[in-house]
């Protein structure tokens, strides 16, 4: 497997507040990594630290490459989509690709052109007329026609409906996604890309309180559906988190013995979503 | 999938037309196009001036004078052989009641001065000698106002409209072009590509100091190639070989290395202004204008309290490209290549300053690009 993201101690600090604060980072090619967080815990100064957008303290290496010294050699591997309102609104689809194909060596025409057919994004109109979903859809188009080997996505969904969302997401798997490529998203809609994830970082604060894969996500984390008395001697076992259900509790745990949960209710392998909420409580609740 | 450097450089600069096409590519041929309507509308004029001249010559020759009298000159030859010249004067005068007289009365007056034999030789070569009343000049001083530059004036006058409106235009375009991209957050995609910093910042900057003098001087020529084509249709109707005169009065290749050398070389002077415009673009938060002027107002204010100098104003203002009129031309032009005064060590220095600048603006566009 070949390195992608090797990050170790890496810091940021915007006057006193500490954006990122020491975090380490390996991902192999072909992952998929889920960078969750709440509002302001340094996601997106971290994948900027990645792309080479903003100083950074730490070692860092991005495909080989340090992203601080060869930010523009980077960007030939590397896409990002920052979020749906970075396309130039005075360009035209036409010769946004013209700009592109004019100065990026892997990127395909044809391709950028077949995939925009199947949209409504005609190749006359200028961006500045198109929906939020359609820009979407075109800067998608134009990052699925770039051959690169690290995608990058900052709430590239932020503020579509629940429709352009899903097909956002799907397309992505379906139609870029292979063993040789990685992909990094960030994202507040975790429901959502948690089944095209193999591995999730949570973030809180700067700092980094879970970052593993999928895999093993399911094996050291555990989910108990309790109810009435059962619920309560469940509490009493030490646990990440909690949330009320219909007549009972859900409670997680993490490295516990399965054996001695079973007896008290149904145990499953939690969504990320509750996963994280557990964390980040825990956390805060730390302090 | 190219990845030739000429291409990419093509995609630049392209990129930059298509932002600022208005202003780089439609303002130049815009105005080339009311400059040379402005033209077209003054020969209608001048052609409205002509008839109108005939008519009131016509009106001059009918005319009666204060008595009431139409002037018409006899000339007869006498029994010796002399010409003589007389004055007939026809009452034309009408009766109160309106009716035509009965009797005209003639009045022969002789008129000696105008039976002068020069007057009426009418084989000899005629040509027009305006008279000069500050006397003669000598040889020299009619060589170097001879007839082969008469119209460059007029060419210049037409190239110094044109670089006037590039003026403006380049000042806008260097104020906007490392901040509006930033503005609208649009500045994540460029960073997206694999363009470096360097790139985009002499992209933009041979735009502002080639490309677009380019795009003025195209139209500049074109207007005043349509100014000498007025001024052979305005020669051509006083049947004078207009094609032929018209050439003799403009050196075509001494007006082109004339204003686009010249233009060159002033912007090679002004560089470092180009690059002080570009940093507070980079740099900017609010108003790129506001932190290109204020630092100068503040040091220039500075020194006249402090230290009663003007040499920041004077420095400021010796990088302006000049518009004023030197010599025979309209400046901008290579008689007055801006370092022959001040000696080609300030032109380097600019160089070096302007250098400087630039390089603040690539730190400025990769570490300090957001708003």
């Amino acid at each position: 497997m070949t390195r992608v993201v090797e990050a170790r101690g890496l810091r940021r600090r915007f006057g006193e507040q500490q954006a990122v604060a020491g975090v380490d980072l390996q991902l192999e090619a072909g992952s998929v990594l889920g960078l969750i967080g709440p509002n302001g815990a340094g996601k997106t100064t971290l994948l900027r630290s990645l792309l080479g957008l903003t100083r950074c303290e730490g070692e860092l290496s991005v495909l080989g490459l340090d992203p601080r010294r060869e930010q523009a050699r980077l960007m030939r591997d590397v896409c990002f989509i920052a979020d749906t309102a970075v396309l130039p609104r005075w360009m035209r689809v036409q010769e946004l690709l013209d700009y592109t194909e004019g100065v990026h060596p892997r990127f395909s025409r044809a391709h950028a052109e077949r995939l925009l057919a199947r949209t409504e994004v005609g190749l006359q109109r200028r961006i500045a007329e198109l929906s939020k979903g359609m820009t979407v859809q075109l800067h998608l188009a134009l990052v699925m026609a770039i051959d690169a080997r690290l995608l990058i996505l900052d709430e590239p969904t932020l503020g579509l409906d629940i429709l352009f969302r899903k097909q956002f997401f799907e397309q992505l798997l379906n139609d870029y996604f292979d063993e040789e490529r990685t992909i990094i998203i960030s994202t507040h809609q975790v429901e959502e890309v948690e089944h095209i994830l193999t591995h999730a970082m949570f973030m809180n604060r700067g700092r980094t309180l879970l970052c593993d894969s999928m895999l093993a996500l399911e094996q050291r984390y555990v989910e108990l559906r309790a109810v009435g008395e059962a619920a309560t001697r469940a509490a009493t076992i030490p646990h990440l988190g909690q949330r009320p259900l219909l007549g009972g509790r859900a409670l997680i745990y993490e490295d516990v013995n399965r054996e001695l949960l079973a007896p008290l209710g149904d145990l499953c392998t939690p969504a990320l979503a509750d996963l994280f909420v557990a964390k980040v409580g825990e956390d805060n609740g730390h302090d | 999938m190219t990845d030739t450097r000429s291409q990419r450089w093509r995609s630049l600069v392209r990129r930059e037309l298509r932002e600022y096409r208005v202003s780089l590519v439609w303002t130049p041929f815009a105005v080339a196009v009311l400059l040379s309507l402005l033209m077209l509308a003054g020969l209608f004029v001048a052609n409205q001036f002509s008839n109108l001249g005939e008519i009131v010559l016509d009106v001059i020759s009918q005319a009666q004078d204060e008595d009431g009298l139409t002037v018409n000159l006899r000339m007869t030859v006498d029994e010796d052989g002399n010409r003589v010249a007389e004055l007939v004067t026809e009452s034309t005068e009408s009766l109160a009641d309106g009716l035509e007289p009965l009797r005209r009365d003639y009045q022969v007056e002789p008129a000696p001065d105008l039976a002068d034999e020069a007057l009426w030789s009418f084989a000899s070569d005629w040509s027009f000698r305006p008279q000069d009343s500050s006397g003669a000049p000598d040889q020299d001083e009619r060589e170097a106002s001879g007839p082969v530059t008469s119209l460059h004036p007029l060419l210049y006058g037409i190239h110094g409209i044109m670089l006037l409106v590039l003026l403006l235009v380049t000042v806008n375009y260097l104020q906007g072009c490392l901040y509006v991209d930033r503005k609208d957050r649009s500045i994540l995609f460029w960073k997206s590509m694999p363009v470096s910093a360097w790139e985009e910042v002499l992209a933009k900057l041979s735009v502002a100091l080639l490309v677009a003098p380019a795009m003025f001087l195209v139209a500049s020529v074109l207007t005043q190639w349509a100014m000498l084509l007025v001024a052979l249709v305005l020669s051509s109707r006083v049947q004078v070989d207009a094609l032929g005169l018209v050439l003799a009065n403009v050196q075509i290749a001494h007006w082109l290395l004339d204003q686009v050398g010249g233009w060159l070389a002033n912007a090679l002077w002004s560089l470092p202004l180009y690059a002080w415009l570009m940093l507070a673009s980079a740099g900017a938060r609010r108003s790129p204008t506001l932190l290109a002027v204020t630092p100068l107002v503040v040091l220039v204010a500075l020194e006249a309290v402090l230290l009663g100098s003007q040499t920041v104003i004077e420095a400021v203002w010796g990088r302006m490209p000049r518009l004023t009129p030197d010599g025979t031309s309209g400046g901008l032009f290579l008689q007055a290549l801006p370092w022959q005064g001040g000696g080609l060590l300030a032109m380097l220095a600019g160089l070096c300053v302007a250098a400087g600048l630039l390089w603040g603006c690539v730190w400025l566009r990769r570490n300090r690009w957001e708003l």
